[in-house]
């Protein structure tokens, strides 16, 4: 479209390059229109919430009469004492209490093994996105030192055919086989399920499992558990599998520190911003909301509830709600002013939390084996000290659990009905993709536009140069020279893709800064930093000298529209790249950058005709270049929610390691999309012109 | 100023060589790390047909006695599987596997690269040549204006990621590649044999190079590309026209005693090019029926592989846009619709070779484009090959329009397809239309390119007729 103005006076084009033409001449407006809707939608997206549903009809959730009595109550109490008992004992609690679950297990009818793991150290795997959970090539540094024991369940289901499983127990016949995975947490809950998930799923063949003998000598753990249980029970040595999972639950409970009334938080993020099918949390919902009269939370971004403007906002949108309803009162989409607050912070949190990519809990091992899963913390209003108030919450606690198995055994096959990209805004409401979609592409939509708009523009100039140029004197023959104008970008596509390859050296190298022993946070960032500054100007020695090859001799003067038209564009594919990878971090980045990309123009320029507008913008630029440069803009972003005290230059690189450390596409992101971006940002501000 | 000069070219002559061996050297490095990127995999790289591992499927089920063809596994020429099956099962200790493979496929890209550059420099000479009869003198003389086409084209080949993928990939489009480039080659040199036997075997490997049979014996009757023949004519009427007092007087001595532009098509290369196509086709079906002829003789291999590549068997997703069609479309409708898109290809042909008969390379370069976007299986390999020819009209084509606009879609597309890919297999939140979306979007791209090559390249044409047809207006 961009080269089609050129052609304009020819014929008359198409309406459809009429448009692109007509969008390219007002892309200033067009860019301050869209951008400004799409601040407005992402505000607006509590708003457009819409309550949740169930989806898949054959779930029927809470059809059943929950058969989870006083009894088995009793039962989980005996339990848990003689589990405490085992605790106060100093001496090899860890194996007895293994084997006292597996013995309660076992009276349950159900098969039970252990399965050893070894906690992996954390490796950075910048591709695991792109490849499905592998085995084999990490097996290589364990330590044999430190190991765990999970112990399994496996309770066979009666009628079914051992294809499918649930992850978790409750006493009860079913379709579906149920696996209780008893995670040793010594090295981490996530570890132990992952350890877990990946031996499940990645069949060892004899080889290995001999090799893994040989590297750690085999300890005596399982004898001594054989000899100690109950010997007549069915444990199995080997490992033990189920059916496919269906879903999984992990259920966690904590001792009382709420206020009001037993409550369950629902923790869903896992890898990437992965979230689990929308149904098995609403599910979860209803059954705690409805049946179990327990208080159903999601995380929620505590600093932002008490913040002024998101107050005031909320007031409006209220205001408007209520003139709205009065024109006409099919218009009901005014929500109270509380209501909104309590929803932002909620939609900032699930934001945040699928930005980073870090899961939030074990349930993210489940995810990578493409099975749905979340983390149920179950915690009751008071210590549970008091007898009757014990019973109560474990009665609650086991009716749910119960519930919620037997709503995913009707399950005809994987959950696929309901949504899988979703961000929620309280436990039962969420906005689809459909409608968060509409904020980013609102967002993003100026970038083509600019872009094409920049091209033009460049074109344009040489024209006028061209016809300059060409005195009336010349021959017929000089009109028709040939000017290269398409490969004129080339230099430009040149310089970004120079700046992007080493935004891919810059997120390569923590992976050997970690490699120096003893370093604190502060020097390794520190070290990076000066290293990432120095490739830099090399790897433009290497490789920009042997590109100069068909390079323009003379530097033009307004080469910096073309290179900003190839940034923008550059920036353009790796939000939508991102948004599909990781919604909300596209968005977030695109709040960053767009801004950033879109304002950029040379210093120069502006500051050579003094005009007030020119300084603001100046003064514009300047600011969205701080802001827009990853440590700055992680600095300023966690003064903003935790306040400036304390923070140290180390924390940026401790952030970025966790990152890492979960494989998270986040991290790509910053280093091979955001940085280079920003880089070729201040080029442009910088440009001499 | 002439040592200087001398200097200056023996530099970019090393800058050529510098990158050539630079690609072979990155092409080692990641045929070294192998597992971590798992190419051979992907939908992308590898389909039915060039799949290195099923290549050795069927290898290892011939070498039990089994017809390689057995369980559809392998869809490919028996002559590959004789040439390239022994490779596969040696193995060196501590070497990746199927190195010797990957040095094969290595080696013919460099020689595609080689082969690219060659034809590229028989196209320039020849473009030089034109311009000069036409007179175009200044277009000539300005600095850097004449790039250098056929190093541009071979570097754009070796470092075309598609190609790179492919080659470290574990794909035989590399082999499919040379053929048919070993087949341009040999036409572009007037060496009706090589031509022939490129293009026998380029047709044996993947059928659709079929139709370059028509550029081939247009390549062969008029030569390389050149300006319309019209414009030649045009031209010597002008100069017989020219009066003498003006200072073109010597110019005109010259182009007088210019040789003519043979323009007249010439059947002798060709009729020379058919028989050796009949030769080297009796040889090759005869070495196939000796290789088959234990497993249900040359019609059981036919209906194995030109038969698997036309009915479309193989529904599994890659970046064509014919397996969703027809896993989508109702099975009576499946003949139907075969027969549209095959035709759609061959409907395509005469109206192309009619427009573009002056420029027999360029209409090549239109055929594969068009034939790798209509294939039934479709690889970045086949886009590689197009890509790298396209890089051979770089002074013909550098006004072509969208080329930011192709560059980043290609950019953009070839990023997000594995992506989306993931999200459908490995996370289970997509499905297959996020797939097919980015498969969409690359035919569109391949349209968008073909189109606005062929209008940028009528378009060249017309502005090298301009002056001529100023000064017959001048003089009328």
């Amino acid at each position: 479209m961009a080269e089609s103005e050129a052609e304009a006076p020819k014929a008359k084009p198409r309406p459809i390059v009429r448009l692109g033409i007509f969008l390219i001449s007002h892309s200033f407006l067009f860019s301050v229109i869209c951008c400004t809707a799409g601040v407005l939608t992402l505000l607006l997206l509590p708003v457009l919430a819409k309550n949740t549903y169930i989806s898949e009809n054959a779930l029927m959730p809470g059809s059943a009469n929950p058969m989870f009595s006083s009894q088995e109550v009793s039962e989980a109490n005996r339990l848990v004492k003689s589990l405490t008992s085992l605790d106060l004992k100093p001496e090899g609690s860890g194996i007895e209490s293994q084997r006292l679950i597996a013995e309660y297990m076992s009276d349950l009818g159900a098969e039970i093994s252990y399965h050893k793991f070894y906690p992996r150290s954390n490796q950075f795997h910048p591709l695991h996105f792109f490849s499905y959970p592998d085995s084999g090539s990490t097996r290589e540094n364990i330590s044999c030192i430190s190991h765990g024991l999970n112990t399994v369940g496996i309770i066979r289901a009666p009628r079914g055919d051992g294809k499918e499983a649930i992850v978790l127990v409750t006493p009860y016949n079913s379709l579906k086989d149920i696996i209780w995975l008893v995670a040793d947490s010594r090295y981490g809950e996530y570890t132990a399920v992952d350890a877990w998930l990946r031996d499940y799923h990645m069949p060892v063949f004899s080889g290995l499992t001999a090799l893994n003998a040989e590297i750690c000598p085999v300890s005596n753990v399982h004898n001594k558990l054989k000899e100690n249980g109950a010997t007549e029970r069915k444990i199995h040595d080997g490992f033990r599998r189920a059916g496919t999972m269906a879903a999984a639950l992990v259920i966690k409970v904590k001792d009382g520190s709420e206020h009001f009334e037993d409550s369950l938080s629902i923790y869903a993020e896992a890898s990437n911003g992965q979230m689990p099918n929308l149904d098995l949390i609403n599910i979860v919902n209803y059954l705690a909301v409805h049946r179990q009269g327990l208080r159903v939370k999601v995380g929620k971004m505590q600093s932002l509830i008490n913040c002024k403007w998101l107050k005031i906002l909320g007031e409006i949108l209220q205001s408007l709600g209520h003139v709205a309803k009065s024109l006409k009162p099919q218009w009901k989409f005014g929500i109270p002013a509380a209501d909104y607050v309590e929803g932002a912070a909620t939609l900032a949190s699930s934001l945040y939390y699928q930005a980073l990519g870090v899961p939030t809990g074990p349930h993210g091992a489940f995810r990578d084996y493409e099975i749905d899963a979340i983390t149920m913390e179950i915690s009751s209003r008071v210590a549970l000290n008091n007898k009757a108030r014990k019973n109560d919450f474990l009665l609650r606690g086991g009716r749910l659990i119960e519930g919620v198995i037997r709503t995913v055994n009707n399950l005809l096959e994987k959950f696929h009905q309901s949504f899988f990209l979703y961000l929620l805004t309280s436990p039962s409401k969420f906005v689809s993709v459909g409608v968060y979609m509409i904020a980013f592409a609102l967002l993003v939509a100026p970038l083509p536009v600019v872009a094409a708009s920049l091209y033009a523009d460049a074109h344009k100039v040489d024209r006028s140069f061209g016809i300059d140029k060409s005195s009336p004197q010349a021959s017929a023959t000089d009109k028709i020279s040939i000017t290269p104008r398409s490969c004129k970008w080339l230099n430009a596509a040149n310089k970004v893709f120079l700046v992007h390859l080493w935004g891919a050296v810059v997120s390569f190298l923590p992976y050997f800064i970690c490699q120096i022993p003893s370093c604190t946070p502060t020097t390794s960032f520190v070290v990076w930093v000066l290293l990432s500054s120095f490739s830099l100007p090399i790897l433009s020695l290497i490789l920009g000298s042997s590109f100069s090859y068909g390079r323009a001799s003379q530097p033009q003067k307004r080469d910096w529209t073309l290179l900003k038209s190839v940034t923008i564009s550059a920036a353009f594919i790796g939000l939508c790249l991102m948004s599909v990878i990781n919604f909300a971090t596209a968005e977030i980045g695109a709040l960053l950058m767009v801004p950033m990309c879109l304002m950029a123009q040379p210093l120069k320029l502006d500051i050579r005709s003094r005009s007030l507008r020119k300084f603001s913008r100046v003064a514009c630029n300047l600011a969205l270049g701080f802001l827009g440069s990853p440590p700055a803009g992680f600095f300023v972003l966690k003064g903003a929610f935790e306040g400036f005290g304390g923070i140290t230059v180390g924390d940026y690189w401790n952030w970025l390691e966790s990152i890492w450390s979960w494989s998270s596409a986040t991290y790509l992101y910053i280093g091979m999309v955001h940085l280079p971006c920003w880089v070729l940002c201040i080029h442009v501000l910088l440009h001499p012109c | 100023m002439e040592p200087k000069e001398q200097s200056k070219e023996k530099k970019e002559k090393l800058w050529f060589w510098n990158w050539l061996i630079a690609s072979v050297i990155f092409r080692l490095v990641l045929i070294y790390f192998p597992k971590n990127l798992n190419l051979a995999s992907r939908p992308e790289v590898s389909t039915p047909l060039t799949s290195l591992r099923r290549l050795a499927e069927g290898y290892w089920l011939k070498q039990l006695s089994v017809s390689p063809y057995a369980g559809s596994m392998y869809h490919g020429s028996p002559l590959l599987l004789s040439l390239l099956g022994p490779l596969t099962v040696k193995r060196i200790e501590g070497q990746p596997d199927h190195l010797l493979c990957s040095l094969v496929f290595v080696i013919a890209d460099i020689v595609n690269a080689m082969l690219i550059r060659a034809t590229g420099q028989n196209l320039q000479m020849e473009y030089i040549r034109s311009l000069k009869l036409l007179d175009h003198v200044k277009l000539l003389e300005k600095p850097g204006k004449i790039i250098p086409s056929g190093d541009i084209a071979a570097l754009v080949y070796l470092w075309n990621p598609f190609t790179i993928v492919a080659c470290v990939g574990l794909s035989t489009s590399p082999i499919e590649n040379l053929a048919i480039i070993l087949s341009l080659y040999g036409a572009c040199k007037r060496q009706a044999p090589l031509a022939a036997f490129g293009w026998v075997i380029a047709t044996h490997l993947s059928l659709y190079p079929a139709i370059l049979i028509i550029p081939m014996i247009l390549l062969l009757g008029y030569g390389p590309d050149t300006p319309p023949r019209k414009l030649f004519l045009q031209r010597r009427n002008v100069e017989v026209g020219d009066n003498p007092p003006n200072d073109r007087c010597c110019e005109r001595e010259e182009v007088v005693h210019r040789p003519e532009v043979p323009h007249i098509f010439s059947w002798r290369p060709v009729i020379h090019f058919l028989c050796w196509t009949s030769l080297w086709s009796v040889y090759v079906l005869v070495l196939c029926g000796i290789s088959v002829k234990r497993y249900g003789g040359l019609w059981e291999l036919f209906k194995r592989t030109y038969g698997f590549m036309l009915t479309v068997q193989d529904l599994s997703p890659n970046i064509g846009v014919l397996w969703y069609f027809f896993a989508e479309v109702f099975d009576f409708f499946r003949n139907f619709f075969l027969i549209v898109f095959h035709g759609n290809i061959l409907f395509m042909m005469l109206p192309l070779a009619i427009r573009l008969k002056h420029r027999p390379c360029f209409l090549a370069f239109v055929y594969i484009a068009i034939s790798s976007m209509l294939k039934s299986y479709p690889s970045v390999g086949d886009s590689a090959l197009y890509l790298g020819l396209l890089g051979l009209f770089v002074n013909e084509l550098a006004d072509m329009q969208f080329s930011f606009f192709l560059f980043c879609g290609y950019v953009g597309v070839s990023l997000l397809s594995p992506v989306m890919h993931n999200l459908w297999i490995w996370r289970g939140t997509g499905n297959a239309n996020f797939y097919f979306a980015t498969a969409m979007a690359y035919a569109c791209l391949q349209i968008i390119l073909v189109v606005e090559s062929v209008s940028a390249m009528l378009n060249h044409d017309r502005m090298l007729r301009k002056p001529l047809t100023e000064l017959q207006d001048g003089k009328s």
